[in-house]
């Protein structure tokens, strides 16, 4: 039973992480329909800017955050003025490349930058945890927990509550219509890859204590963010959010059931049946 | 009145110009392990036939068929993993082992074909990812079939023995000239997949394949069958990929999945034909002849530099020539020359 | 005429032969072994300096094989048939050293592997493959050797990379621990890049081992002592094989690092001629304490270049010098002998250190100890 609680909450603490990358990539996904290949290189970026942060000036990662939202987000923005724009109305497959080619750009440049040596960021409470009745919770990810809700009902608010937000979710249930009733589409897509970008990168910097950072760490986040939002839906933050939190369930308890190797075969197969039998996702598309 | 604009220089007929320079570059490429004895050189020549191979057959699939798989490493590790675990640990001798490759990646593809092709565009392209990695988990973890990571290492290839006469033993040969059977296996391989390439895009196959990519729907609504031709394009596609993973292995001689199935791999192939030319004959030759000595010349001076000159390549190419060299290079050809200056308006009186 | 001549005889004598010799290197100088890597080059570095000052230099052909087996085997390719080297000291990691092997023995060229764990690489019969440090079996042997001579551990559970590295060295250990009646209760390889080991490590947890085996590069290393601190995870010792567990990265991690046994080739603590002196003179060079490898890298390349300094440039002689060869330095005596199925192995003794006050202090085998081990682990502060 131990092993089944510990797994559990271990998983839903590293899924809220998950949920994060998920929602950034299904609002670029929602809005400009363009799927983002280089994502995970965006939380490694994250995840770096944090080290330095740390290393260099002693800034705290959970402190550091105020620095990496507003440096990713005009990273994203500039990526989308760049190069994504160009490619809007080309083949899908296009987009695909072009992303996949930034990703490789975007990794390859910090390891010629920073050598692909593994770094490791030691805070006071890297190991830190705390024991209820046998389970222990990490402390570094619960705290990161916290701050993705936090964020994630921010982001919620922003969307609902202001103009800026609802003009962003016009574009993506519609975009003509919402041009033809006044919104800068363009602006909205520049908008929406930054906030997508600054989401990442906040995923980065919020697990940076507890993971290692290398030039090709985002890889691996990248297909997962993936299985999140198709099994969430594609553009529905609601939709990443609880994929998020199923896939980190699923990989920690088939890494405690099965075997360690085989934890992300589970989820790839699920996002097999997923894109089989409901490719629609659990929550729809279009649907902020 | 203005001067009508010129016309565009007439198509000619046959292209047999293409046919009689191909021709030659055979005839050279067939006896320069004559004249050229530096096994290095044989080796850049092999790889390049290797990427020249796996290029052309991902563009029957990706090219022609307009069916973007980024999980074709599943069947290159197919190739080279069966090969390799019957030649291992069944001593069956590799030109047979090949077959049993083959066609195994053919049953793969009809399996992965039947998942995926009823995704679309970008689902597809995640899809194929996917299997390709599920692909690599399974080697990685079923050591008892695969030997896991530390994969599997070829001491020395056996002889060819036909009829009990010993024909091709390469353990035998000096190393300088082990890597000519090689060279020409290789260059042979890669003369029928561009062959194969010809042969669908000329054919009523290529006209399906090519119907699909434009408009999937449209091609359904005019009676093609999308399932039957999709998955035709898949195993031309498979079978190709796989004989290279063959091919692969049995000339490097190691393979472990991080080498075969990872989707570094995967990418490399979409690369070679996005940045030659996607669906046509040469444009994955052109790519493989700007990628592979890239790759090598900057490994060998500049270490770890050439993932990130592919990565600007591919976001050059694909933001600045969509159609790859071939593309850019056919439109700068047939560009119609600038219309004539317009003639002075009548009513105009020239001053003396 | 005879005064010409005796000019002649006196300036041949006079000038010693300064013996130039090219030598290969196929190191993992980017990659994500790069770190551990790194420590390779700075020995052999520094032993090319040394060597300098013998009369013997030594011109280097420095490939990166970035980790990955199938560079490594084009680079030895390279070595062999396009610049003409005499010998190759290297690679680095166990994968791509089984690869190159191979490649050694079909173009006749002597090959040193200096660090590499994998049994296999000097139990094919090799005549041109020799190794400098000891294979995986004596990771496994000295460690579960020194524990038993602290406690009666029963039971063991292993975690470890699966990677080439992690499963022949585990697969080492777990033939050995049934040797000395300890029951394998857990077996968990874990991809790397994908950190977080909890379920993993309560699982382990769950199974109540008194020992735990763990084979590890730096950052799995660290991480998997952090979560299962974290967890709790208390058995009787923590037993790191090799690689990760003997970096200063890991020891200075106060909270995690105490009390963890590792396997090592080499520590600066033992009495074998030169090696304190070698420590110091590498710190002050490069700024930083060697690991294991970088002794293993030193010596391989001393080894190689003063024999081949003898084979004036042919291939066979330098491969018959060090077969014959007898050395003696900072890994203690050299000789590659034939037995127990290796061929051209260096039968190294390997020694245990544990991490006690955040520094590595030698504890097994006893002439060799620094300090009295600590048994069993306390737990978690």
């Amino acid at each position: 039973m131990t092993v089944f609680l510990q797994s559990l909450i271990s998983g839903l603490l590293v899924g809220g992480v998950y949920a994060l990358i998920g929602i950034g990539l299904t609002i670029i996904f929602g809005v400009m329909r363009v799927i983002n290949f280089a994502h995970g290189e965006l939380v490694m970026v994250g995840m770096y800017i944090t080290f330095f942060a740390f290393s260099l000036f002693g800034i705290d990662p959970f402190v550091g955050i105020v620095i990496v939202i507003p440096l990713m987000f005009l990273f994203g923005a500039f990526l989308q003025k760049t190069f994504i724009n160009r490619v809007l109305n080309a083949l899908p497959q296009n987009q695909i490349l072009l992303t996949i080619g930034l990703g490789l750009v975007m990794s390859n440049t910090v390891m010629l930058l920073f050598t692909s040596d593994y770094r490791i960021l030691s805070t006071s409470y890297s190991s830190g945890s705390v024991n209820l009745g046998g389970i222990s919770i990490s402390e570094p990810l619960t705290i990161s927990f916290l701050i993705t809700a936090a964020i994630t009902g921010a982001l919620y608010w922003f969307l609902i509550k202001t103009d800026t937000g609802q003009a962003i979710r016009a574009t993506a249930q519609d975009r003509d219509a919402a041009q033809l009733m006044g919104v800068n589409v363009r602006r909205m897509s520049v908008i929406a890859t930054g906030i997508g970008a600054a989401l990442a990168g906040t995923a980065g910097a919020l697990i940076s204590p507890t993971y290692y950072i290398f030039p090709q760490v985002g890889s691996a986040f990248t297909l997962k963010a993936f299985v999140i939002v198709v099994l969430g839906g594609m553009g529905s933050v609601v939709g990443a959010t609880i994929g998020g939190l199923i896939i980190g369930v699923s990989e920690s308890l088939s890494a405690a059931y099965v075997s360690s190797g085989l934890k992300e075969l589970f989820v790839y197969v699920l996002f097999l049946l997923v894109l089989v039998f409901k490719p629609a996702g659990l929550l729809g598309k279009s649907r902020m | 009145m203005r001067t009508p604009l010129p016309l565009p220089p007439k198509p000619r007929g046959v292209a047999a110009m293409p046919l009689v320079l191909g021709g030659a570059v055979l005839a050279v490429l067939a006896v320069l392990p004559l004249f050229e004895k530096s096994p290095y050189t044989h080796h850049i020549f092999i790889l390049l036939f290797l990427a020249i191979i796996m290029g052309e057959a991902w563009n029957v699939l990706g090219g022609y068929t307009g069916q973007y798989s980024v999980g074709h490493a599943a069947y290159f590790g197919v190739g080279a993993y069966v090969t390799m675990i019957l030649l291992d640990k069944h001593q069956v001798a590799p030109w047979l082992g090949l077959w049993p490759a083959i066609v195994l990646s053919l049953v793969v593809a009809l399996v992965i074909g039947a998942i995926t092709f009823r995704l679309r565009g970008p689902y597809f392209v995640l899809a194929s990812i996917a299997v390709a990695e599920i692909f690599r988990l399974i080697a990685l973890n079923w050591k008892d079939l695969t030997n896991g990571a530390e994969g599997i290492l070829l001491v020395s290839l056996p002889p060819l023995v036909v009829g009990g006469k010993t024909l091709l033993d390469v353990s035998a040969m000096p190393a300088e000239q082990a890597k000519i059977p090689f060279y020409y296996a290789g260059l042979g391989l890669a003369v029928v997949v561009i062959a194969v390439n010809w042969a669908v895009q000329h054919s009523k196959l290529g006209y399906y394949f090519q119907a699909i990519r434009e408009d999937q729907d449209a091609a359904h609504s005019l009676g093609i069958n999308l399932s039957f031709w999709k998955n035709l394009a898949l195993l031309i596609s498979a079978a190709f990929t796989a004989w290279a993973g063959s091919f692969y292995a049995l000339y490097t001689g190691f393979i472990d999945p991080n080498n075969t199935l990872t989707t570094d791999v995967s990418v490399q192939m979409v690369l070679i034909c996005i940045i030659g030319g996607i669906g046509t004959i040469l444009g994955p030759v052109v790519g493989a002849l700007v990628v592979v000595p890239l790759s090598e010349g900057l490994r060998a001076n500049f270490g770890q530099v050439h993932a990130l000159v592919y990565g600007i390549l591919v976001v050059l190419v694909i933001l600045f020539m969509p159609d790859g060299i071939l593309g850019f290079v056919k439109k700068l050809a047939t560009r119609r020359p600038a219309p004539a200056a317009p003639t002075a308006p009548p009513g105009t009186e020239v001053k003396a | 005429m005879t005064k010409l001549l005796a000019m002649l005889a006196a300036a041949v004598v006079a000038f010693p032969a300064s013996a130039q010799v090219k030598i290969g290197v196929i190191n993992s100088m980017t990659g994500p072994e790069a770190p551990i890597g790194e420590n390779l080059t700075n020995g052999i570095k520094l032993a090319q300096e040394d060597l300098e000052k013998k009369g013997v230099k030594v011109q280097l052909v420095w490939e990166d094989d970035t980790g990955k087996p199938q560079i490594s085997m084009s680079a030895m390719e390279k070595l062999a048939t396009r610049d003409g080297v005499i010998g190759v000291v290297g690679p680095y990691t166990s994968a791509c050293s089984n690869a190159v092997a191979k490649l050694a023995e079909r173009y006749k060229v002597p090959l040193l592997v200096p660090a590499a764990a994998k049994e296999e690489i000097t139990r094919q019969g090799y005549k041109h493959v020799f190794r400098m440090n000891a294979p995986a079996d004596q990771y496994a042997q000295v460690l579960l050797d020194a524990v038993t001579a602290l406690g009666k551990p029963k039971t063991i559970a292993f975690l470890y990379e699966n990677t080439d590295f992690g499963t022949s060295t585990s697969k080492a250990a777990k033939d050995y621990a049934a040797k000395k009646g300890i029951q394998v209760v857990a077996d968990e390889p874990y991809s790397k890049g994908s950190p977080d080991y909890r379920s993993t490590l309560t699982k382990v947890k769950s199974t109540n081992p008194d020992l735990v085996f763990m084979v590890s590069y730096v950052a799995d290393a660290i991480l998997l002592m952090r979560q299962a601190r974290e967890i709790g995870l208390k058995p009787q010792a923590f037993l790191g094989g090799g690689a990760g567990f003997t970096t200063v990265q890991f020891s200075a991690e106060k909270d995690i690092s105490g009390f963890v046994f590792s396997a090592t080739q080499w520590t600066d603590d033992v009495p074998w001629p030169g090696a304190k002196d070698f420590a110091t003179r590498y710190k002050a060079k490069f700024g930083k304490e060697p690991t294991y490898h970088a002794a293993c890298a030193y010596e391989s390349l001393r080894v190689m270049a003063e024999a081949a300094a003898k084979a004036g440039g042919d291939r066979e002689k330098l491969r018959a010098g060090l077969v014959d060869g007898k050395w003696s330095g900072v890994m203690g005596d050299v000789d590659f002998k034939d037995y127990a199925g290796f061929t051209n192995q260096n039968d190294h003794t390997m020694l245990v250190q544990q991490v006690l006050d955040g520094k590595y202090e030698t504890v097994y085998p006893q002439q060799f100890a620094t300090k009295k081990p600590s048994f069993p682990f306390p737990g978690w502060k």
